[in-house]
């Protein structure tokens, strides 16, 4: 009796253990692929086309201030940059410890705080730089004008650092006078950076965009134990009503002279003012809608270009256009655009020959999308847009010889029938 | 017009492809579990006219004494041997289910659902490929899920205790769910692609058979399936057209032996009717042998437990590289009685081994089935 109940609960113990065991579905049978699974998709089938049909180099309007940094540089008769910082609302009193508020009279302590990226700081020897006044009345937007505020009579302080000096905080001091001055006389303090020294010198100062603002900082007492550092951030009062625009006014990069621009007929990405690429592209519909594409490489052939820092790395992004067919502009479509890389192409300016973009990920989208909500066009800019000078150029389709000219590798497999064996 | 280029693309998107099911059991339209219940299976299929629970004969279902609903679980432990290589793999399949109720003394009526051809397959295949300027791995999954079952309504009478006559209405439908994915290492580079494609079917059958039990120990029993069209189809657009296997079996029942019983059975299937429903489907005409039996066993707390064995040759509906792949099973099992006689437990357990030029493959199918009489 106790043996046969044994048996049935080993029974009905094996069974429960069977059934769990056998629950979790595997059906993978790869190990004996080799020789039971023919290959069921299409082999990859790889084409050149000369697929563009139109490209062009515009300028990026991405809006003066948009960029993540501030690029001061002095490289000779190559390129001059300057950089902008508004401090439009000044306090006019201050609360001494221990006491009532009471008007500022006297400054003591002025100085901007810079957070450098010192990655980019080019500096064989000692660098000055200078403070401006570049308050003006003069239209926002209007460089010449601040440039022209780069006067003696407008000198605020200048302040020399040698290279070991510049670390990623920067204690620029400015002249207390001057800031007493705008704070007596309510009025705005812009100061404008350029950078002078006996060698070509530049550096990348982190913007408010960038996350980390230079600030102004500095006493409204000589007397420590009595006042506070008052701490100010960046802010641009004017253009009146334009909260956004005026937002990325607070602190701007101008620049006073840049490297000449290549030839007409190259194409070139980056530099100062930078600039981008817009590529557009005839592709056969049969690919687009009836293949499945694996790879899409634009070919290029790259110029060198020797004018600045040809050893540089430069990162190239491909986005994709986003504006429909009623944007004819290309510069303005150029605008509209969407990352579609996950990775970068890394150039050197001074390097030649075949260099390869991958646009892979284009394709899903051009395939759901019609030509004329999505023109089959991309372009190309550099990831540092705006704060860096080096310039990539390659061949555009007016290259005369034709195996220079852009052209598109495509690697795709048809889609093949499933369903019935 | 528009909707003659819609289908004509179907047809080429769609049309007929995946034959990388990784094994030899599931070519073609899948593996025919053989519809029958764990009690059929564990003798071998020899039993399979005779029972009631078995989606085989209708006129077996008047013999099913009090209503019944039983349902299965069984799965498949595979090994497959091929060169060097070797794959297990577990198929859980729930085969069976089924509802019979006796109407007064003479009719019986039945509802079953069955797995038909069952095509669950999965596999990974690496392949160095051009792409554009550089030569990478691709692996290319092809998973293949679904199956096409047989739901039966059948209608048995029981004159005389020596006959038993039945017939039966087949509908065919399920699917089979493709999906091949091509994968690429780089994702920076390369874009990994999928496809995918759901097949339907829908085909109709009818099916009679008789049981003749001349004296107490000796029982005959002939059943057949006239098979329809089955149709496969993709959305509404139709793929392919092939028609349904016509089925016959005949099986000879011996119960002379106190609390045993011998049967042996031999069936065709006409599986080459089905060859026209897609360019690669190449079906083979199947004789199917078995020979079991079951014989009371041990009383283990105050049950009797019935014991079974059998043995069963057949030819799979589905060649491989164009020549014919056949089983050779060997199975056992066992029944027990449960809720004083108002359920049963069945378990079988088969042993089956397939072969075909180059591969080797072993099937260990369990079966559980639970019937319950409400």
């Amino acid at each position: 009796m106790k043996s046969s109940s044994l048996l049935l609960r080993s029974l009905a113990t094996a069974v429960l253990f069977v059934s769990f065991a056998s629950c979790s579905e595997n059906l993978d049978s790869s190990g004996v692929c080799s020789v039971l699974c023919p290959p069921v998709g299409g082999n990859v089938q790889n084409i050149t086309l000369d697929a563009v049909v139109f490209d062009t180099t515009v300028q990026s309007l991405s809006g003066l201030g948009t960029e993540s940094g501030l690029f001061l540089a002095s490289r000779g008769d190559t390129l001059d940059t300057r950089v902008i910082i508004r401090y439009d609302s000044l306090p006019i009193k201050f609360t001494p410890k221990t006491d009532t508020a009471r008007p500022i009279t006297s400054v003591d302590s002025a100085y901007l705080l810079l957070h450098i990226d010192t990655l980019s700081i080019k500096a064989n020897g000692p660098v000055t730089i200078e403070a401006y006044d570049v308050d003006t009345t003069a239209s926002d937007t209007s460089t010449a004008a601040v440039l022209a505020l780069f006067r003696p009579d407008r000198f605020i302080s200048s302040q020399a650092f040698i290279r070991a000096d510049l670390k990623d905080t920067l204690r620029y001091y400015i002249s207390n006078a001057a800031v007493l001055a705008k704070i007596q006389s309510k009025a705005h303090l812009r100061i404008g950076l350029r950078l002078t020294g006996p060698v070509s010198s530049q550096m990348r100062i982190i913007s408010t965009e960038g996350g980390v603002a230079p600030r102004l900082s500095f006493r409204a007492s000589p007397d420590t134990a009595t006042a506070s550092p008052l701490t100010l951030s960046p802010l641009s009062s004017t253009p009146a009503g334009e909260a956004i625009i005026a937002f990325h006014l607070s602190d701007y990069t101008v620049i006073a002279k840049g490297p000449p621009p290549g030839s007409p007929s190259n194409l070139d990405v980056g530099g100062l003012p930078p600039r981008r690429v817009y590529v557009q592209f005839s592709i056969p519909l049969s690919i687009i809608d009836s293949a499945t594409v694996v790879r899409a490489t634009l070919l290029l052939n790259q110029i060198p270009n020797g004018l600045l820092d040809p050893a540089d790395t430069v990162r190239i992004l491909p986005s994709l256009v986003l504006a429909g067919k009623a944007v004819t502009d290309p510069t303005k479509a150029a605008q509209i655009v969407a990352d579609i890389a996950l990775d970068t192409l890394r150039i050197t300016p001074g390097g030649s020959g075949l260099k390869e973009i991958e646009l892979a990920r284009a394709f899903p989208i051009w395939r759901t999308q019609s030509p004329d909500t999505v023109p089959r066009a991309i372009v190309l800019k550099i990831l540092n847009e705006g704060n860096s000078p080096l310039e990539i150029r390659f061949s555009s389709r007016e290259e005369a010889l034709a195996a220079l000219r852009p052209r598109l590798r495509i690697s795709y497999s048809s889609r093949v029938p499933l369903g019935i064996p | 017009m528009r909707t003659l280029i819609a289908a004509a693309l179907a047809l080429v998107l769609i049309g007929s492809r995946g034959d990388a099911q990784g094994n030899i059991s599931t070519q073609g339209l899948g593996y025919p579990t053989g519809q029958m219940s764990a009690r059929a299976e564990a003798t071998g299929g020899a039993l399979a006219d005779f029972d009631a629970l078995s989606l085989v004969s209708p006129a077996a279902i008047a013999g099913v004494g009090s209503s019944a609903l039983f349902f299965q679980y069984s799965p498949e432990f595979r090994r497959v041997t091929a060169g060097s290589g070797t794959a297990n793999t577990t198929t859980a399949r729930f085969p069976l289910v089924a509802g019979i109720l006796p109407l007064g003394p003479t009719w019986t009526l039945g509802l079953s659902s069955s797995t038909f051809l069952d095509r669950s397959s999965e596999t990974s295949l690496v392949r160095r490929q051009l792409v554009g300027a550089d030569s990478v791995n691709e692996t290319e999954l092809t998973k293949t899920l679904g199956a096409i079952n047989d739901v039966r309504v059948a209608l048995a009478r029981a004159g005389t205790p020596k006959v038993r006559i039945g017939g039966g209405l087949h509908a065919f439908s399920g699917s089979n769910r493709v999906r091949l994915s091509q994968l690429f290492p780089d994702s920076a580079k390369y874009i990994s692609t999928s496809q995918s494609a759901t097949l339907s079917f829908t085909g109709f059958a009818a099916s009679a058979g008789i049981e003749f039990h001349p004296s107490r120990v000796l029982g005959f029993a002939i059943a057949g399936r006239k098979g329809g069209d089955l149709t496969a189809s993709s959305g509404d657009t139709t793929l392919g057209r092939g028609r349904l296997p016509d089925h016959y079996s005949a099986s000879v029942s011996y119960d002379g032996i106190t609390g045993a019983n011998i049967s042996a059975r031999v069936a065709h299937d006409n599986w080459s009717s089905l060859s026209s429903i897609g360019t690669n489907v190449q079906g083979f005409d199947s004789w199917d042998y078995s020979v079991g039996g079951e014989a009371s066993g041990p009383r283990v707390v105050q049950r009797i437990i019935v014991l079974r064995a059998g043995a069963r040759v057949r030819t799979l509906p589905f060649g491989f590289n164009g020549q014919r792949v056949s089983e050779t099973s060997l199975m056992g099992g066992l029944g027990v009685p449960l809720a004083r006689d108002r359920a049963a437990f069945d378990f079988s357990v088969e042993h089956a081994s397939r072969s075909a030029t180059g591969v080797k493959e072993r099937g260990l199918i369990l079966s559980f089935g639970l019937r319950v009489s409400p």
